[in-house]
């Protein structure tokens, strides 16, 4: 019997915390639907009443949306992909690989872990002035793709595998690139796909980097342009299911993601953990 | 998983030869290639631009021309003392957003700890169906963008939003979430009788340290700061939880047996069983939970900018607005270094407490 | 022992040699001497920056620009500013800020204080046609820098449907705060909320000007802030809003007092010639009168708000800027904007012409005579924040300590 309550109260506390958790999201859906009239006559109904895509045509009429969707895809995509590719070498080579000034090298990975991002805004503007890449693409995604986070946790992951298959590589006459590409990298797929869902989930999602490194419209990516919607000019007045129309599309890449690789996501908040 | 690691570690001599053989060189050369481009990117991005604020936090750059070449008056500490001794705006400033940030900083943390250790006990059952549903379900608003997310909750915190007509339904009369600036300690006291939110005790009112009152020091989180707080612990817990439950799976079953078989009850367990466990992780949640909330900024620049009031203006926002809005980069950049060393006292002086206990 | 420096050696070598490339090869700032004397020539291609307030200014730029730009064989393109503030503050620390930009009066003299701006005005024609009270706005140290491309002034707006709902005529209009504070008891006792006030000093400013004060004097070398006319000021403001004859927009769940004015949930408010455009796109159902401000101790008063053509003092394409200002800047030009997106002239030779098509604006034409603009000193914008701070306030806090804190900051931004 006692067995029987605790079950049904631990039941009750999931449900309970899971509505206070996803309702949000499911009044974000039904308001993006509705009219600006019903949607702040009636804040708590899920039901649009009438149900109303306008807002959604004017996000694409009036916004830029298309073009923030476009550069913040072409983003993500290369700083994930730079991000995945730098960070699995300087690991590997962090882990693996002995040559002077490695410790050098790890104190500075661990220091800049330490740096808290804010710290960075305005010296990461003149970096960027400084270097001449300010309010472009490559100032956009250059910084994103210094990663300490990703480089720490590749270097983890490498120091975990056993270093049998490289070695026997190695005395077959292996070079050094040679074993990292064609023995190591295919062994570290659960670790790359973790550090391309952070990487993807990081840069897709990045806000105070955009609004640092770019000011002109052509350049905004997708939570730059929302932020933008929301409290910049564009945000006159309280059109709520414009905005959250918009919030809705900007969410909904990373929750298709999220519902197919959940395992990956999962373990790389665990991984991203262990770096403390 | 920690004996693969130290296996790993440990490589046979006999295979490798050591010493300046044909090996190393080669080797050697690899390793420089492969992490150059890693530590390039970090050296430019993370190393350069602290040198360059530093620099930048003992000048007064006014954001036209370069601050490298001698233009830029140099003005020494002067950045820093502003902030600390000298009476005026900026240590006001500073101060209130410090003021801020540390109710913030002791609501979040505790908050977000205590859901997701409690959320990951429940979700842990393992006779309990959905647990994966259920995980995800917790777990996806730490992945959503923060922005998206501050857009749902202005909705929600509107005048006459979700939460309020919630509160409606049981008779409540919310109040009006982003511009009630007054501060929940404050009314409390008022609710309690025991001072008069319009008519703050002299004592209390009149003196104070640093440019704030001692009433304004004690006013607690405002009203439109609790709207934030709620929405970080709200997306924060999800990736905790998912912590807690990782190293929930690792008890050792046997311990648990063992405690069951000497007869401990489920509140003793618990203590002497699976706390004891926990306490790394619950460090690790910690500490990351410190570093985060006192850099807290997106929620700030999307949903009110400082206001109603400043009072929910933080040091990070308050270093962004200094230079970008003010141009009054060298005030930003010596704000920012402040932040910085918050941090990590803070965070030294946690590790040194929980080390402490520990032996 | 050397292991350890054999390690970190090259570490440093590299962390070195990086700041040092960066340093010199910065290619990211101009010297402010360098930029000059070199000017582009051949057919210019302007970038004009500039903060729309909506999608009519916007495409009325446009058109005019390209107009323009096909007139003398030049580019010009036009794009309007998601924070305009921020983004010219970004610029003007690169190398290439944009030609041609809106600066708003508020933030002239921090922009001219730092050399950002280019004193073209002398090469404007006929510069003493545009309204005194607009060019001393853009007057820094004696020089002209810029010329106001456009003026707006506050105004009192009463819904007539809520307005006869009260039980008033057209002959209650309140002229003077005694009358303004009984015609609002009156609306108020029917049940309609009288006034939207917005909270900033950018409305309750006006007041102080009714009661012969303002923040700082006339040159802006001084401040005034602790003054009994500013504290009769407030004091009134504040006894509206505790006898809820006045709202700030958030209490009643709006962005600005003019959403609330269009959503009907209050019978007058106090906002400026923009009201015009917004209440047409989003509100077109409120049938509204425009007057002048009730006056107060010292008579009459209301604000100006005035945005100049600022041209950047490192554009390499000058006389083609200025040639586009003038174009912009002439009369009909000028009638042309108002008509598009509801600001007016800023040359006073067009003044009738704009009140021909636009007898409504009586009022707000009217305010020019005796409207106070915005704070033209530089450094003043925390100084300027933190009171608007207090003024959100000003319902539960005491007007004198606001006042007192407002002078006290004053004095130290424009004496340090």
């Amino acid at each position: 019997m006692r067995r029987l309550t605790g079950t049904f109260l631990g039941y009750a506390i999931l449900v309970f915390f899971g509505l206070v958790f996803l309702y949000p999201f499911f009044i974000q859906i039904a308001s993006a639907f509705k009219t600006q009239a019903d949607a702040a006559a009636h804040p708590l109904s899920l039901v649009p009443h009438p149900f109303d895509t306008s807002s959604f045509q004017r996000i694409f009429d009036s916004t830029d949306f298309p073009r923030w969707v476009g550069n913040s895809v072409l983003v993500t995509v290369l700083v994930t992909a730079g991000r995945v590719f730098f960070d699995s070498l300087a690991g590997y080579a962090l882990a693996r690989l002995r040559f002077p000034g490695r410790g050098g090298v790890f104190a500075t990975v661990l220091a800049v872990m330490a740096v808290p991002g804010v710290v960075l805004f305005i010296p990461k503007f003149l970096v960027l002035n400084q270097l001449g890449i300010y309010d472009s693409y490559a100032g956009l995604i250059l910084p994103l793709i210094a990663d300490a986070t990703g480089v720490f946790i590749m270097k983890q992951f490498f120091e975990s595998v056993p270093p049998d298959v490289e070695e026997a590589a190695r005395v077959d006459g292996a070079g050094v690139v040679r074993t990292y590409w064609s023995v190591v990298l295919p062994m570290a797929r659960p670790a790359l796909i973790t550090l391309t869902i952070l990487a993807f989930q990081g840069s897709w999602n990045e806000f105070p980097h955009t609004v640092v490194a770019v000011q002109s419209p052509e350049l905004f990516t997708l939570p730059r342009g929302l932020a933008d919607l929301v409290s910049g000019s564009l945000g006159k007045g309280t059109q709520y299911p414009l905005k959250l129309g918009a919030a809705l599309l900007a969410t909904i890449p990373v929750a298709v993601l999220f519902v197919i690789f959940q395992r990956y996501f999962v373990r790389g908040a665990n991984e991203g953990a262990t770096k403390g | 998983m920690t004996l693969l690691r130290e296996r790993g570690t440990r490589r046979p001599d006999v295979v490798v030869p050591r010493g300046r053989g044909s090996i190393r060189g080669p080797e050697a050369r690899a390793g420089w290639l492969f992490v150059a481009p890693a530590a390039v990117l970090l050296a430019l991005f993370v190393l350069l631009p602290v040198l360059m604020a530093l620099w930048v936090s003992l000048t007064s750059w006014n954001g036209q021309g370069s601050p490298f070449t001698g233009r830029a008056p140099f003005v020494g500490v002067d950045n820093y003392t502003k902030l600390f001794t000298e009476d005026g705006l900026a240590r006001q400033d500073f101060f209130t957003s410090v003021r801020n940030n540390l109710y913030y900083v002791v609501l979040v943390v505790p908050l977000q700890t205590v859901l997701a250790l409690c959320l990951a006990l429940v979700a842990n059952q393992r006779l309990l169906k959905g647990r994966t549903f259920f995980r995800a379900a917790f777990y996806f608003p730490s992945v959503t963008s923060s922005v998206a997310i501050s857009v749902v909750f202005l909705f929600l915190f509107a005048n006459s939003g979700t939460v309020n007509a919630v509160l409606g339904l049981f008779g409540i009369d919310g109040p009006l979430w982003f511009s009630d600036s007054r501060g929940l300690v404050h009314l409390v006291l008022d609710g309690v009788g025991l001072v008069n939110l319009d008519a703050p005790p002299a004592a209390l009112a009149d003196h104070g340290v640093f440019g704030l009152s001692w009433w304004d020091w004690i006013s607690g989180p405002s009203v439109a700061m609790c709207t934030i707080i709620t929405l970080v612990v709200w997306t924060t817990s999800g990736t905790f939880m998912l912590m807690f439950l990782a190293a929930l799976q690792d008890v050792p079953v046997a311990l648990e047996e063992a405690s069951l078989i000497d007869g401990a009850n489920r509140w003793q367990r618990f203590r002497a069983v699976t706390l004891p466990h926990l306490r790394p992780v619950l460090f690790l949640v910690l500490t990351l939970g410190l570093i985060s909330t006192w850099q807290v900024f997106d929620q700030i620049y999307v949903m009110s900018q400082g206001d109603p009031a400043k009072t929910t203006l933080t040091p990070a926002y308050l270093s962004y607005r200094t230079a970008f809005r003010s141009f009054d980069y060298g005030s930003g950049a010596a704000i920012s270094f402040v932040l910085f060393s918050i941090i990590v006292v803070l965070t030294a002086v946690q590790r040194w407490l929980l080390r402490e206990r520990r032996g | 022992m050397r292991n350890r420096l054999r390690r970190r050696a090259p570490l440093a070598v590299v962390a070195a040699a990086a700041l040092f490339a960066s340093a010199a090869c910065g290619s990211g700032f101009d010297d402010n001497d360098k930029s000059g004397s070199a000017q582009r020539s051949g057919p210019a291609s302007l970038q004009i920056l500039f903060g729309s307030s909506g999608d009519a200014e916007t495409k009325a730029l446009q058109e005019a620009a390209a107009a323009w730009a096909s007139a003398t064989g030049n580019k010009a393109t036009v794009t309007p500013a998601q924070d305009l503030a921020q983004q010219l503050g970004q610029a003007f620390a690169g190398d290439n800020p944009p030609d041609v930009f809106y600066v708003d009066a508020v933030r002239f003299a921090d922009y001219a204080s730092v050399g950002a701006l280019e004193p073209y005005a002398d090469k404007i024609s006929n510069v003493d046609d545009f309204y005194p009270a607009l060019r001393q706005a853009f007057t820094y140290q004696g020089k002209l820098y810029c010329v106001p491309k456009d003026f707006s002034t506050l105004a009192l707006e009463i819904n007539t449907d809520l307005w006869a709902k009260a039980g008033l005529t057209g002959a209650d209009v309140p002229t003077t705060w005694d009358q303004l504070t009984a015609v609002a008891q009156k609306i108020k006792a029917k049940g309609i909320t009288p006034l939207a006030l917005g909270d900033t000093r950018d409305r309750i400013g006006a007041f102080m000007v009714q009661a012969g004060g303002w923040i700082t004097n006339a040159d802006g070398t001084q401040a005034t802030a602790d003054t009994p006319e500013n504290l009769k000021a407030l004091q009134y403001v504040q006894s509206l809003l505790k006898n809820g004859l006045a709202r700030y927009p958030k209490q009643l769940d709006a962005g600005w007092s003019g959403e609330a004015f269009g959503k009907g949930k209050v019978a007058m408010t106090i906002e400026g010639n923009w009201i015009k455009g917004a209440l047409q796109n989003d509100f077109p159902n409120i049938k509204y009168t425009v007057h002048e401000l009730p006056a107060g101790p010292k008579g009459k008063g209301t604000l100006s708000f005035t945005t100049c053509w600022g041209i950047a003092a490192k554009s390499k394409q000058k006389e083609a800027a200025i040639d586009f200002v003038e174009a912009m800047t002439k009369g009909e030009q000028q009638l042309a904007f108002a008509k598009a997106f509801g600001v007016m002239p800023s040359r006073q030779s067009v003044s009738q012409q704009y009140l021909a098509q636009f007898p409504n604006d009586q009022a707000f034409v009217n305010g020019a005579q005796y409207a106070q603009g915005p704070v033209n000193a530089p450094k003043m914008d925390s100084v300027l924040a933190d009171f608007d701070t207090g003024l959100q306030k000003l319902a539960t806090s005491d007007p004198k300590a606001i006042l007192q804190r407002l002078q006290k900051n004053t004095e130290a931004a424009l004496g340090g």
